[in-house]
């Protein structure tokens, strides 16, 4: 049970845990030393004291006793005694006692020493009388059948030796909280380069391959270090080949594409010579091809994002102008919004905003129903397009994968398949992406059925004409 | 006399189909399978278009480009990888008036090549002289003088001269000059007219660095000014 719970711990809080625990018994065993010592010092130079005292007024007290001494007469005897404070001293004679003070009285003497002092032993003993710490000390006096006790307080010891105690219970809180302090301290330290291969790890899985970790100053890291970097260069390799292998292949499927789309292209010339038979086997080819030929150009324009060789190729484009000229192209019909907007003015790759756009339309086409209306408008200091259909729009659910390559969506229809390349999406997302902006799937803002797919952009730096060609 | 196409490939299967198809549009083709038989096929025989591919074993797209460019001012369409490479403003700078990627239909090809055709024989009979400072414009010759001396141009270079020329002081946009000079529409590679403004630059402009006829309207376009 506590083994699970200590395991479930973090290994910094397990460290932290140690060196407190650590701390914890050491300064324990420092107390309780310094208390035993103290009190053994204290209370035995107490005892030593208070019976040679105790020694000396019995012997007084033996000077001053007679044969035939009554017990009401010992008043002055005692009171002649030297008492310090805290001391009630108690004189026996036969069977009567007559003590100063009631807080010592007969009762109070232990009957272990008062047999030993009976036996003519002298002896010592700590009791506590109602609550209060004393030292008895018996001393007998044969000759007169007599015996002498003292008792001397040693609550002001009690008081020092409690006093002792809060202060060393206190350091050793101090010093198990320092410990704690310091564990958590080394613990990070020591975890730093755990930190920092964390973050590594983190941007690989971000996709930025190349992250390498710094060779370290300490040996013991360095192992780690080669290994980390050792995985991530296979990683890197490996995943590279990967995107190089399929855009190596989109690449290569294009010369036979290109004899297939002109093969076709001198069949369809000569259609009209073709039986039906013939004819109808050339549509499904012309279709195929043609279909094909879409997939390979979307493959070829995603594996750049792959291979990393995508660059933007920025240019002034007038928004407004830009989507009324995709709608006038569009095979569809397409209502557009703009509101009071004249022109918007972003920086943007026109070939594949363009793309975006058609991808967009294309979709809300297919998948959705009623008027599709495509929106233009700005925040602060980006651009919105908006592409809204009037169809079941897309399940929560899915919103996020529709963006997938060759995404497979289920009640929403068959979105993100069927005629298209299954790549349409995820083109758009990677094109807003590389314009640094983002692009996302919710319902329409009035409510009413349908999907809104937004592409927000930054407006970015105009840049010169020169620059961009 | 038909059109004649040579056409620079060295895919087989590619050169036969691109043939065949444009052979359907009635046009004479000539093949050639590299560079170097497309240079010899060229001094042997000149044609009104030349198709060039730029991945070509031995003198490369852009080398045969730069060769028939020097001696001809003849139409060139490149057929380049990707779009969004340098090779397209290099295939440009080496002197093509127009890029097609890779698969293209031939239905495109044969669409540009027509405009090309279209801006090589217009000679625009009874369009009057234009002066711009020593900029002298003749469309009916198709000549152009710089203080007195005839500057070549190519049959692009012209038409776009004389775009700009018959809007004087007007700004003409990329999309414009894209629909009027190539016949594309507002969707056009842009690229197409900044390369060959630049390439105008050179030949017309005093200090082509500071423009002093041709002048860029940032974000605008282009315009002519005397």
């Amino acid at each position: 049970m506590i083994r699970r719970l200590w395991g479930r711990l973090g290994l910094r809080a397990r460290i932290t845990g140690l060196y407190a625990l650590g701390g914890l018994l050491l300064s324990l065993a420092i107390a309780l030393s310094t208390l035993t010592l103290a009190r053994q010092n204290l209370i035995e130079d107490r005892e030593e004291r208070a019976f040679s005292v105790a020694v000396r007024n019995a012997q007084r007290v033996e000077n001053g006793l007679g044969a035939e001494t009554e017990i009401e007469d010992v008043g002055v005897l005692l009171d002649n005694l030297t008492i310090t404070e805290g001391s009630f001293p108690l004189l026996q004679v036969g069977d009567a006692t007559r003590a100063l003070d009631q807080a010592f009285d007969a009762d109070a003497v232990p009957s272990s020493l008062r047999g030993l002092v009976e036996a003519g032993d002298a002896g010592r003993m700590r009791v506590r009388v109602n609550g209060r710490p004393l030292i008895v000390t018996g001393i007998p006096i044969p000759d007169t059948a007599a015996a002498y006790y003292e008792a001397a307080a040693t609550d002001d010891v009690e008081d020092v030796l409690n006093t002792l105690g809060i202060i060393v219970l206190g350091v050793g809180a101090a010093a198990t909280l320092l410990s704690a302090a310091l564990g958590s301290w080394a613990s990070r330290r020591a975890l730093t380069p755990l930190g920092e291969v964390r973050l590594a790890a983190e941007s690989l899985a971000a996709g930025e391959l190349d992250t390498r970790l710094d060779p370290p100053a300490d040996a013991d890291l360095a192992s780690l270090t080669a290994s980390f970097n050792g995985m991530a260069r296979s990683l890197e390799d490996r995943i590279e080949r990967d995107a190089r292998f399929a855009s190596e292949v989109s690449h290569e499927l294009r010369s036979p594409l290109m004899t297939l789309n002109a093969s076709v292209e001198v069949l369809n010339n000569n259609r009209d010579s073709m039986s039906e038979r013939n004819q109808t086997a050339l549509d499904l080819l012309t279709g195929d091809v043609t279909r094909f030929t879409a997939l390979v150009e979307d493959l070829l324009e995603i594996s750049r994002y792959d291979v990393g060789t995508a660059s933007l190729r920025a240019e002034p484009i007038d928004l407004v102008e830009f989507v009324r000229q995709s709608v006038h192209h569009s095979p569809y019909k397409v209502v557009i919004n703009v509101g009071a907007l004249q022109h918007l003015l972003v920086a943007g790759d026109k070939r594949r905003l363009a793309q975006v756009v058609a991808n967009l339309v294309d979709n809300a086409a297919k998948y959705g129903a009623g008027e599709i209306r495509v929106v233009v408008g700005h925040e602060d200091e980006s651009a919105i397009i908006a592409v809204e259909d009037e169809g079941p729009g897309v399940p929560e659910a899915e919103r996020g994968v529709i963006f997938e390559r060759f995404s497979r969506g289920s009640a929403g229809g068959r979105r993100g398949h069927g005629t298209g390349s299954g790549l349409g999406l995820a083109l758009v997302a990677e094109h807003v992406g590389l314009h640094g902006g983002e692009v996302w799937v919710d319902d329409r803002l009035d409510g009413s059925e349908g999907a809104r797919f937004t592409v927000r952009i930054p407006i970015g730096d105009i840049p010169d004409d020169e620059e961009w060609a | 006399m038909g059109t004649r196409i040579l056409t620079v490939e060295d895919d087989e299967r590619i050169r036969t189909s691109v043939r065949l198809a444009l052979e359907d549009e009635g046009w004479t083709v000539e093949e050639a399978a590299s560079g170097e038989d497309a240079l010899n096929a060229f001094t042997r025989e000149a044609a009104d278009v030349v198709l060039i591919d730029i991945m070509l074993p031995g003198i490369d797209g852009f080398d045969v480009c730069r060769s028939i460019r020097q001696a001809s001012d003849v139409p060139i369409v490149m057929v380049t990888a990707r779009a969004d490479t340098h090779d397209v403003v290099a295939g440009l700078e080496a002197g093509a008036d127009d890029y097609l990627t890779k698969p293209f239909a031939p239905k495109e090809l044969s669409a540009r090549i027509r405009a090309l055709l279209r801006r090589a024989r217009s000679t625009e009979p009874g369009a009057p002289q234009m002066v711009f400072g020593d900029l002298e414009i003749i469309p009916e010759e198709g000549v152009v003088r710089l203080t007195g001396t005839e500057v070549h141009l190519t049959k692009t270079e012209f038409r776009l001269l004389v775009e700009l020329a018959t809007n004087p002081g007007r700004v003409l946009s990329r999309e414009v000059l894209l629909e009027r000079v190539w016949g594309y529409g507002y969707f056009g590679d842009g690229r197409l007219v900044d390369v060959h403004i630049r390439r105008l630059r050179t030949k017309i402009e005093p200090d082509p660095a500071n423009p002093r006829y041709v002048i860029t309207i940032r974000g605008l376009g282009y315009k002519l000014q005397s």
